[in-house]
């Protein structure tokens, strides 16, 4: 699930259970034995898809919502941003691909899973802002279990804020492109993940609306074994393409090239 | 207590849409179907008049007997209801009708099918066309509404709750199970009318009780009216500032 192994040492690959030095996942955190990935940190992302020190991150003043009092939430908080260096559980700013200038947003599972929250979705809406401001095109690395319950009806309504940021983007005529990872569920997928212009899902990423915990309770339906997979989605015409992560960066470029506008 | 509450709600006694929409609107034209899918039971969707005001009224079914809420799914709606929706919101919005939603629901449908037909394009697009709607629309929570399934409804210029009426990111139990631990968070979210009236969140908690028909449809009349003096690009200025106050509030 979350392994970031330290240098030499020895992880069990979480899909096929083949033991796997650290030297081999390579940059791309793929097992050598399934071929499968392990879910990548933000700045994992950043440095496999964006030119070399292009990034330059959106500054945010942090702002904490006192109307929430949820035991146990501000410890967790602050064990999640010691561990994983960030903020919160999405990084935003401007970089290039190829030289192409864009605006990017990369969430990462490994803080709180991701969770769509008060903070992660201003962010989210300012990066869209910006994006319009700049004249540029937008492309997110979604990676998200869906809206954070611990900031309850707060979280929820980030899926029509930002929506309603994406709108006045949208006027720019930018494209904008989401990149489905593992994994996309709930709230966030139901909202912008699924509403930019080009929608990708890469290679063997979960993706859907519910949980298949939450499908096995509540309905009859019988689940076949790639049920949410980025394979399935695309045999049922939901994704614009399947994408190997290796190849996610020479996509994109020609992606953006295709848009660029004069 | 929250567990009296959601035994309240989802009684077979409590009030349902089919009445509430029996009694506020007249001459209620159903529309059917998504036109691609199916139709959707668990959603009525069609035209009517709110006094002699064309209206467009997206109600949720759940039931109030076993036989019922199988066949309405217990008010979960599947991919086929957002999209027959969609549907009829994106009339709305060429003949300048009001949205009015009536919403009882543990949440949008889970289940193989839908997830296969797109559960979650549908309803990010009706979240996203009902946020951009030019004429007005309001939601009206009668039981509960949870998740971003019962949000797509209630992406409105007003929201209007019962008193014992709940909304809340996901529905208490799931919350519970997704955040296990000792104490149960749902204590310490406002989800109730007054709590979510408080936040700026809720516009009007209408009284319960034997009148409980009668006062939605003052609530109704009420807001629907302060709605008709505005112009199609405040309705949707006032929709986006009244969500984006919501979150600022509290924040420091
Ligand atoms: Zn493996």
């Amino acid at each position: 699930m979350s392994q970031q192994p330290t240098r030499g040492t020895w992880t069990k690959c979480p899909h096929c259970g083949g033991h796997v030095n650290q030297l081999e996942w390579g940059e791309y955190c793929q097992c050598p034995h399934c071929h499968q990935y392990l879910r990548l940190t933000a700045q994992q992302r950043l440095k496999i898809t964006v030119d070399t020190n292009s990034f330059v991150p959106l500054e945010f003043q942090r702002k904490t919502n006192s109307q929430l009092q949820v035991p146990g939430y501000a410890e967790k908080l602050t064990e999640n941003q010691q561990r994983t260096k960030l903020k919160e559980a999405v990084l935003a700013g401007q970089a290039t691909i190829n030289g192409v200038s864009l605006m990017i947003g990369v969430m990462d599972s490994h803080f709180m899973m991701g969770t769509l929250n008060t903070e992660v979705g201003r962010v989210i809406r300012v990066l869209y802002t910006t994006a319009k401001q700049r004249k540029l095109p937008l492309i997110m690395f979604i990676a998200s279990g869906g809206a954070r319950m611990q900031e309850g009806i707060f979280s929820l309504l980030q899926m029509n804020t930002i929506l309603m940021a994406k709108r006045e983007f949208d006027a720019t005529k930018q494209v904008s492109i989401s990149v489905l990872t593992d994994p996309t569920m709930g709230g966030v997928s139901a909202s912008f993940a699924f509403k930019n212009d080009l929608v990708i899902a890469e290679k063997n990423a979960q993706i859907g609306f519910a949980g298949q915990r939450v499908i096995k309770a509540t309905s009859a339906d019988k689940l076949p074994a790639n049920f949410q997979t980025a394979e399935d989605l695309l045999q049922h015409g939901l994704v614009d393409d399947v994408v190997a992560r290796e190849h996610l960066r020479g996509y994109l470029a020609t992606l953006l090239k295709l848009h660029q506008r004069g | 207590m929250l567990s009296d509450q959601l035994k309240q709600i989802r009684s077979q006694n409590r009030i349902s849409s089919r009445t509430v929409l029996n009694y506020l609107f007249h001459d209620f034209v159903a529309i059917h179907g998504d036109r691609v899918l199916g139709d959707d039971a668990a959603l009525t969707g069609g035209v009517a008049l709110f006094n002699d005001q064309p209206v467009t009224v997206l109600a949720v079914n759940r039931g109030h007997n076993a036989v019922q809420r199988q066949h309405f799914n217990g008010g979960m709606v599947s991919v086929s209801g957002y999209c027959k929706a969609l549907r009829l919101i994106k009339a709305a919005q060429r003949f300048n009708r009001p949205v009015i939603s009536l919403i009882d629901m543990p949440g949008a449908d889970a289940s193989a099918y839908s997830e296969h037909h797109g559960q979650s394009q549908a309803i990010a697009e009706m979240l996203a066309e009902m946020g951009e709607l030019s004429s007005p629309n309001m939601a009206i929570f009668l039981g509960e509404g949870h998740s971003g399934g019962a949000l797509a409804f209630a992406n409105t210029n007003r929201i209007i709750m019962l008193e014992n009426a709940l909304f809340s990111v996901a529905s208490p139990e799931a919350v519970a199970a997704i955040v296990n631990t000792d104490t149960d968070i749902n204590e310490y979210l406002p989800m109730t009318a007054t709590a979510l009236k408080r936040i700026g969140l809720v516009d009007d908690v209408v009284r319960e009780g034997p009148k409980v028909l009668e006062n939605i449809e003052r609530a109704v009349a009420k807001q629907l009216s302060a709605l008709n003096q505005l112009n199609e690009q405040e309705l949707i200025n006032q929709r986006q500032k009244k969500y984006l106050k919501v979150l600022e509030a509290g924040r420091e």
